[in-house]
């Protein structure tokens, strides 16, 4: 068991740099989501403290070791793999003792740890089997134990749920999530999945080309993105591009002026409007000036398409109830359109690189 | 689909069954002096290959060579097939190329290379000379060594480039995941790479073995006229002493061996990989 700090960790290719300075502190027990689209370096930088890549400069520190420089068989993580990379030539019990082997762990005491992590993860009826024998659930299971009976002091977990069907996917995540708590296992989990991230870890890092964009908890990246890359990558949003005008507002790039709360962190010049498809409200008016482009039923929601002055806005609604006019909006129809002010949040346009959701 | 089978089919009956059923009928005959090949049906032929200490010689001598050229060829592809199947550059179509390369030049032509390097006159013994580390040509020429490294450097790439079509289905994640569990290099290789490979490897094994009891080039070349294995034994029965049937005996003594020799030891090796297989099925 013990802490994992990175510090300034980068990996350059050449030319091409896959990690920039990527500082992180994971204490004791935590889990860290390392969340980003693919190539954003999370799963390089993942490698970085297994030991599969060596740094090109920076630290990592397990338990306040540096481990910069120790190879992948002494630094004690336990990874789980995208594909789980079974052993597929060992049976379930073997392929989970192989780590107890190699740590030297006398004969019984190995068959009685295997033993109990196959419990863990309710598997102990398959010990005799191969892994081809298994099912994807069941696999992704052994790799779990394989990981954990070791006792290994940071655990990782590369895109664990990416190889199972959806319905699998919500069950393994909430018993890695409730094995993580109960062993108090300080875990870093790579996903390019935001609604695993969300549900999962107690911090997430967003990270886009080699940066973190931003850390913090769930609630710090939804409801205050740093940048617009954040805000377009955690949950869905309107990002709407324009500048600030005082006194006046928001003039769109396509000239409209919109509403906005000025505050003292306001950026100024070039800014993006981030606006959460949820806070925007809409209703049926002849002289609305958003156009329906397209309705998605999503049964408990809809998803309403607008084109507003020829800016692209979605309204995410609680799907209205029949008799509710709303429910008979069809595409073309023309949309009154509103929000509450406090609700957009202005931030820097700067990052050339900040994509829109 | 069957039907897709039949040209290659008739092209193996007819000119590779026909003639060793020809052959055959060939080792019953006897031979005579004076009329070179007499109808019979007889296994004289056979007892005598066996009861002559000299073809015993020969035999062993094929056997030993073969099976130590297999083992050595597969010491020293393996790190090669290894390295070439792990390789993600875009060197990796080239650097099959130059695996590859040494199959464009004929057995005879290599053999002579090695002559030019071997030899007491050669480019090793001129050098060491020329250093003065020796003050004779050192024998590197027509021995079991020499013969050895000639065949060894003819079969090498089919050994590499069998072992490396295996390594290269084997998961680099097996391997990571072994050395995050805490295993060492080696013992990655010995229980995650090696048993993984073992198709690759009985493969490999069976058809470098099968090449190199049939040495016929590197033999003659390289071992001169004291060094007899089988394949040039054959070929002096036939053209030398005109002696057919005897040295079809030969032959199909040679083709039996070989045969027997490589299925048991493909089904010995292959047993712990077919016990997995068995489990599968159960």
């Amino acid at each position: 068991m013990g802490s994992l700090v990175l510090e300034a960790l980068s990996k350059r290719y050449g030319q091409s740099t896959a990690v920039e300075r990527v500082d992180l502190d994971v204490p004791q027990g935590e889990m860290v989501a390392l969340l980003g689209p693919s190539g954003c370096g999370k799963t390089t930088t993942l490698r970085m403290v297994a030991g599969f890549v060596p740094p090109s400069a920076g630290r990592v520190l397990i338990g306040g070791t540096d481990v910069t420089r120790t190879p992948p068989h002494a630094r004690n993580t336990g990874m789980v793999f995208q594909s789980y990379a079974l052993f597929p030539h060992m049976t379930v019990a073997d392929n989970v003792a192989f780590g107890l082997e190699m740590r030297r762990v006398n004969r019984a005491e190995r068959e009685k740890r295997v033993r109990e992590a196959l419990q863990l993860v309710r598997l102990d009826k398959l010990e005799d089997r191969l892994p081809r024998q298994l099912s994807g659930g069941q696999q992704q299971r052994v790799a779990l134990a394989r990981a954990l009976v070791v006792n290994p002091a940071v655990f990782l977990l590369d895109e664990p749920l990416s190889n199972l069907d959806a319905k699998l996917r919500g069950e393994v995540r909430m018993e890695i999530r409730s094995l993580q708590q109960r062993l108090g296992l300080t875990t870093l989990i790579v996903t390019h999945d935001q609604e695993e991230a969300l549900t999962m870890a107690d911090r997430l890092v967003v990270m886009e080309r080699g940066r973190v964009r931003q850390v913090g908890t769930a609630e710090d990246l939804y409801e205050s993105p740093a940048d617009p890359f954040v805000a377009g990558f955690v949950g869905r949003c309107n990002l709407i591009e324009g500048e600030l005008e005082t006194p006046g507002g928001f003039r769109t790039a396509t000239g409209a002026l919109l509403p906005c709360i000025f505050g003292p962190r306001t950026p100024a010049g070039r800014v993006v409007m981030a606006l959460r498809p949820e806070h925007v409200q809409i209703a049926p008016a002849e002289d609305g000036p958003a156009r329906l482009q397209a309705v998605t039923y999503l049964g408990a929601q809809t998803e309403y398409h607008l084109d507003f002055n020829g800016t692209p806005l979605l309204a995410i609604r609680q799907t209205p109830a029949a008799e509710d006019p709303l429910r008979r909006l069809s595409n073309g129809d023309a949309v009154a359109v509103s929000w509450n002010p406090a609700a957009a949040r202005l931030l820097p346009a700067a990052q050339p690189d900040g994509k829109g959701a | 689909m069957a039907a897709l089978v039949l040209p290659a089919g008739l092209l193996v009956s007819m000119l590779l069954v026909a003639p060793m059923l020809l052959l055959f009928r060939i080792s019953l005959n006897l031979y005579s002096p004076t009329e070179m090949m007499v109808e019979a049906t007889s296994a004289a032929n056979y007892l005598r290959a066996v009861a002559d200490p000299y073809y015993r010689q020969v035999l062993v001598t094929t056997l030993l060579v073969a099976t130590g050229s297999t083992l050595l060829t597969l010491i020293l592809a393996f790190p090669a097939a290894y390295w070439l199947a792990r390789m993600q550059s875009r060197w990796k179509s080239f650097a099959t190329v130059v695996v590859m390369f040494p199959l464009l030049v004929g057995n005879v032509v290599r053999a002579a290379g090695w002559l030019a390097l071997l030899g007491n006159g050669g480019a090793i013994n001129a050098a060491l000379l020329g250093l003065g580390l020796i003050a004779a040509p050192l024998p590197l020429l027509y021995n079991t060594g020499s013969v050895v490294v000639g065949i060894v450097a003819v079969v090498l790439p089919y050994m590499i480039l069998t072992l490396a079509a295996v390594i290269e289905s084997i998961p680099r994640q097996a391997e990571e995941a072994a050395s995050n569990l805490g295993a060492r290099p080696l013992t990655v290789f010995r229980r995650v790479v090696l048993p993984l490979a073992l198709p690759g490897v009985i493969a490999g094994c069976v058809l470098v073995f099968v090449l190199c009891m049939n040495t016929y080039a590197s033999a003659v070349l390289l071992g001169g006229p004291q060094f007899k294995m089988m394949a040039p034994a054959v070929y002096d029965q036939f053209v030398r002493g005109n002696n057919w049937p005897f040295g079809a005996a030969l032959a199909f003594i040679l083709l039996g061996i070989t045969l027997t020799l490589t299925v048991v030891g493909s089904a010995v090796l292959g047993r712990r990989y077919r016990r997995g297989k068995l489990e599968e099925a159960a």
